[in-house]
């Protein structure tokens, strides 16, 4: 049957075009390598037109934030590859920030640091509860949980910046260890743990399962809801551990510690690869994708552009990421 | 004689299993309006000045703004997406046409150019967002929220304090009215009769809720996906940019930080109105319920004089309530 289509031309080429097995190979290894050939051609455009992003106090503040992010960004990853998204971690990270930060004067860090991590355990064990057993999407049910933990932090707070940040976090956020800052390593030691878990362990292994097929994974005898779950739980209690750095390298915790962590996040997830439909993407994609933007936002500072060109910096990476990962997954799929 | 009695018989039958249908059918709806009903007659009970024409009349104004955000956000949700962008585009609307005005020293006799030029914005940035989701095949919540922070970017960039040398004949139709009812709540209430045609009686709107349902059998019938979803996105920035317009004349300036929350009160109203998030299923009865709901909310915080922070707290927990309440037999999906 002819219809009369009133489609412009080069909308109805496009939607019945039929692509060639070498174009959808290529399209699918450049999302896989985006972010580290990325990462390549933007440290030789510094070199020839910001020669100061190679100062040592630059880049000892670009591997401090590449920490800080790369730590929420690996939780946001083992969400995502579960077939979900997190969408309260600014909120967790910075409500994190707002705990420690107001330990009573006698009080030991210590206690107010367990506390710090059972609230987020506790917010990831809801957000999973929500997505798992209630079945609400994730994006909204993470969004709920995003305003409702920002509310109890502005009832809690009142909307002022107080306290003062702890000594031990500050040493732990900007001291160097040997070359590099602590924070780094604790980022190392964060992705060293997961990697092993998503390789070498059964659960690894169930998360990619249930992210690449929740019904399959369900008639493989995996607990799917309990998944899910424990990656939400686990999110959540990187992004606290995210905020204590970040109050940690900022030293004041104001409103608007963190906000821009989410966006960030899932921008950094899907440069390095990792897809919105679950199963596809690795933590060595993930810490390309946050050098990547990090490097990226600090060479609009260091170029001396308008501050304010970061925001557009930061939409401009999600949306040409999010379409190259979804052409390459709608590809694939054909 | 026996005949008749039969068929009147029939006829309770049926009507009584009529009205248990459209409760069935309707149940979000009817919820609504009693939830309405019931905060209603609550407030009058505490308030005084809650039941005065005066208020009531207020409570209508308030709820053009928000009103104009869920509609867009209607027709989107529909589909089956999500417009994370709708509070940008009212911004960079706003900000554009504050601009011209002041470069133009004011002249009364550019309203209507530049309002529809704000409108034309609206259109293209919608059309913008719609070509990326249909031809990209990404997540369409995703690259909303791209283009939300490209656009914050670009608003920053115009200004980032207010724009004064709005023409006086412009703040004057915000202030316009016949008797006691302000004219531009005649003219919204005319939108939504308008809206509630288009959405259940024309064609395109049908073929949103169609798309929305099930894309393979909307595809079958030979309906245009792409265009469908095309015009579901052009519509919403469309109410945005008129959004953004109305903002301009009741704030008098162009405000670098309008709309500012917009977004998640437009996904929230429509949902509360029964509108669901995996596309398809809502009526834009449901929608006005959800607006008159969340305006008539703030509305009592006001009169009750609940402290702002906790009014944050409390739309958490109500937006918790609501999304814990919701139970889907439909797949997930992020």
């Amino acid at each position: 049957m002819k219809s009369i289509s009133l489609k412009p031309k080069f909308l109805d080429q496009l939607s019945s075009f039929r692509p060639s097995p070498r174009f959808v190979h290529w399209v699918d290894l450049a999302g896989q390598w985006a972010a580290p050939i990325m990462i390549f051609i933007v440290l030789i455009v510094a070199a020839i037109f910001a020669p100061a992003f190679y100062n040592p106090s630059n880049l000892r503040t670009v591997g401090i934030q590449v920490a800080v992010l790369g730590i929420v960004t690996v939780g946001q990853t083992l969400v995502l590859l579960t077939r979900s998204i997190d969408m309260s971690v600014s909120a967790v990270l910075a409500l994190g920030a707002v705990i420690v930060v107001q330990t009573e004067a006698g009080n030991s860090i210590v206690i107010s640091l367990l506390q710090a991590l059972a609230v987020a355990a506790l917010i990831g064990l809801a957000n999973g509860f929500l997505i798992a057993k209630r079945q609400v999407p994730p994006f909204v049910a993470t969004f709920g949980m995003l305003v409702f933990v920002g509310g109890a932090r502005l009832a809690y707070t009142k909307g002022q910046a107080s306290g003062t940040v702890p000594e031990l976090l500050r040493a732990i956020s900007i001291e160097p260890l040997g070359p590099i800052p602590a924070a780094l390593v604790v980022w190392l030691v964060v992705n060293v743990l997961v990697i092993f878990t998503l390789r070498y362990t059964r659960f690894g292994r169930w998360v990619y399962a249930v992210g690449g097929n929740p019904g399959a994974a369900r008639y493989a005898g995996i607990n799917v809801d309990w998944v899910l779950i424990v990656a939400h739980i686990v999110c959540s209690v990187l992004a606290i551990l995210g905020g204590l750095l970040l109050s940690g390298y900022i030293g004041y915790v104001d409103l608007r510690l963190g906000a821009d962590y989410n966006m960030n996040s899932i921008a950094a997830a899907v440069v390095g690869g990792t897809t919105f439909t679950g199963g596809r993407g690795n933590m060595f994609g993930t810490a390309a994708g946050v050098a990547l933007l990090i490097m990226l936002l600090n060479l609009v500072v260091v170029l001396g552009l308008s501050i304010h060109w970061q925001y557009a910096m930061q939409g401009a990476v999600l949306v040409l990421a999010t379409a190259l990962q979804g052409f390459r997954q709608f590809l694939l799929s054909r | 004689m026996a005949v008749t009695y039969e068929r009147a018989g029939v006829d309770a039958a049926s009507r009584s299993h009529r009205w248990a249908t459209f409760v069935r059918n309707n149940g979000s709806i009817l919820l609504i309006y009693t939830f309405i009903l019931l905060l209603a007659g609550t407030a009058s009970i505490f308030s005084d000045t809650f039941l005065t024409p005066f208020n009531l009349v207020n409570i209508l104004r308030q709820s053009i703004v928000l009103g104009l955000f869920a509609i867009g956000q209607t027709a989107v949700l529909l589909t089956g997406g999500m417009d994370i962008s709708v509070e940008m585009v009212a911004r960079v609307v706003g900000l554009v046409v504050a601009t011209l005005f002041a470069a133009y020293g004011s002249d009364p006799s550019l309203i209507l150019p530049l309002a529809v030029l704000g409108i034309g914005i609206g259109v293209v940035l919608g059309g913008i967002n719609g070509l990326l989701i249909t031809q990209t095949h990404a997540v369409p919540f995703i690259i909303t929220f791209g283009t939300f922070f490209i656009l914050r970017g670009i608003n920053l960039a115009i200004s980032t304090t207010p724009i004064r040398g709005i023409p006086d004949p412009y703040l004057r139709l915000y202030d316009a009215k016949i008797g006691i009812v302000p004219v531009n709540v005649i003219v919204m209430a005319l939108i939504w009769v308008a809206v509630w045609l288009f959405f259940t009686r024309m064609r395109p709107g049908r073929n949103i809720y169609a798309v929305g349902g099930s894309e393979r059998v909307a595809r079958l019938a030979a309906i245009r996906i792409n265009w469908t979803l095309l015009s579901a996105y052009v519509i919403s920035s469309g109410f945005s940019a008129l959004a953004g317009l109305f903002l301009l004349a009741r704030t008098g300036v162009g405000d670098p930080n309008a709309a500012d929350g917009m977004t998640f009160q437009s996904i929230v109203a429509a949902a509360v109105g029964g509108i669901s998030l995996y596309g398809g299923k809502g009526s834009i009865i449901g929608t006005l319920g959800g607006v008159l709901l969340l305006t008539l909310l703030s509305n009592v915080f006001n009169l009750m004089q609940i402290n702002i922070f906790y009014q944050q707290l409390l739309l958490g927990v109500i937006v918790l309530i609501a999304v814990a309440a919701y139970k889907s037999k439909s797949p997930r999906s992020v």
